[in-house]
């Protein structure tokens, strides 16, 4: 069913068994595409104004979305206040100079209890976490909390927020939606080359967004534009020049693009040669 | 969340942009004594520090917040001591930084 230059295992397999597949209906494809942009993002640098400015992720209200890109877990520095001690838990304010954020540490392990004593109040500290919705407010979960010795590390943590809004901002700018590229990456072969080390997973993911040159082919973006649910509901499907307006590609490049994709079976016409619809499983 | 008071990342030139808000400047001492602390900002300017004065000794580089009080001046709320090297350099970027393109990041 995928041809070989459109099929990636490597990208498909490695969401821990669950293959998404282009015929799963909205809803999968949903939480397959969190489970992998989890992966994909990995740990985000932010300040407490990125994340107040978060907004959430469709349905899945546990869930983030920072420069259109869903992220979960973020690392901070800042001063830590208001630290207080409970058996199951230990609270504190985190305030980084952009803002204060509610932060939460569970006692669970003696490990944790043993890291959260050496933490005072008005001490600098690094903490990575896990950005969570609680009662309507947003609250950090932190996994690790430990003093800055190099404070070096404030000016580098800090760049590091910029360098992740930069890379993400430029793929906004090319003005398309980010949910159904994150279906894409499993399709797509050509994102992964070039892409290694540190910065691979956030390269390739940046690399799936920059549209047509190359990098994201013609097939792709009408997949996308198909499944789109204002194209999918339509009975009549969506006619080739609209496809052509939509995604600014000649309509000769889209005819030739739908024929092939027409020969595998993702797509079909409707009441004429010129309206077509995503074939779902 | 509270975003609403946060302390701006500032230079001995962007003081001036602040005053009467929160601000944070990392300084290299020069004079400390009980009066307050004279310092270099990260951009070379000498700056003055009075307010709540530090209850510990002083590293050769600190962070002061406090409350821009004008040209080259800030009235101290809290200290901290950033050590006795520091890459000022990098600092004085950020500030700048964090004063244009990217305000929206801190501000």
């Amino acid at each position: 069913m995928f041809s070989s230059s459109q099929f990636d295992a490597n990208n498909a397999f490695s969401g821990g068994g669950f293959m998404p597949s282009q015929q799963s209906q909205p809803a999968d494809y949903q939480s397959s595409s969190s489970a992998r942009s989890r992966d994909l993002q990995g740990l985000v640098p932010v300040t407490v104004k990125m994340i107040s400015e978060a907004s959430h992720s469709g349905d899945d209200k546990s869930n983030f979305m920072i420069n259109g890109l869903e992220v979960n877990n973020v690392t901070l520095v800042g001063l830590v206040f208001e630290k207080e001690e409970r058996a199951s838990d230990v609270n504190f304010i985190l305030d980084d100079g952009t803002g204060r954020m509610q932060c939460k540490r569970w006692a669970s392990e003696v490990f944790d209890t043993k890291e959260m004593e050496a933490i005072k109040d008005g001490m600098y500290v690094r903490l990575v976490g896990h950005l969570k919705s609680f009662q309507g407010k947003k609250q950090l979960i932190a996994f690790s909390v430990r003093p800055l010795k190099n404070f070096d590390e404030v000016t580098c943590h800090y760049i590091e927020c910029i360098a992740f809004h930069l890379r993400n901002s430029d793929s906004q700018v090319q003005g398309v939606s980010t949910q159904p590229q994150m279906v894409d990456s499993s399709l797509n072969t050509s994102a992964r080359t070039g892409s290694n080390g540190y910065q691979a997973a956030s390269l390739n993911h940046l690399a799936s967004q920059f549209g047509v040159d190359g990098l994201k082919d013609c097939d792709q973006l009408i997949l996308d534009y198909l499944q789109q649910p204002s194209s999918s509901e339509r009975e009549r499907g969506v006619h080739i020049s609209e496809l052509s307006q939509a995604l600014k590609i000649p309509e000769k490049k889209i005819t030739d693009s739908i024929a092939s994709l027409e020969n595998e079976g993702l797509v079909y016409s409707t009441i004429d040669e010129f309206h077509y619809k995503f074939a779902r499983g | 969340m509270d975003t609403s008071n946060p302390a701006v990342f500032v230079n001995g030139e962007l003081l001036h942009m602040h005053v009467g808000r929160r601000v944070r400047a990392v300084i290299q001492v020069i004079q400390s004594d009980n009066v307050g602390v004279t310092g270099k900002s990260t951009d070379g300017l000498q700056v003055v520090v009075k307010g709540i004065l530090p209850s510990f000794a002083l590293t050769n580089f600190v962070e002061v917040i406090g409350i821009s009080d004008g040209d080259r001046s800030i009235r101290a709320e809290m200290w901290n001591n950033f050590g006795n090297t520091f890459d000022t350099d990098n600092y004085n970027q950020l500030c700048k930084l964090a004063n244009g393109e990217f305000k929206h990041l801190f501000i």
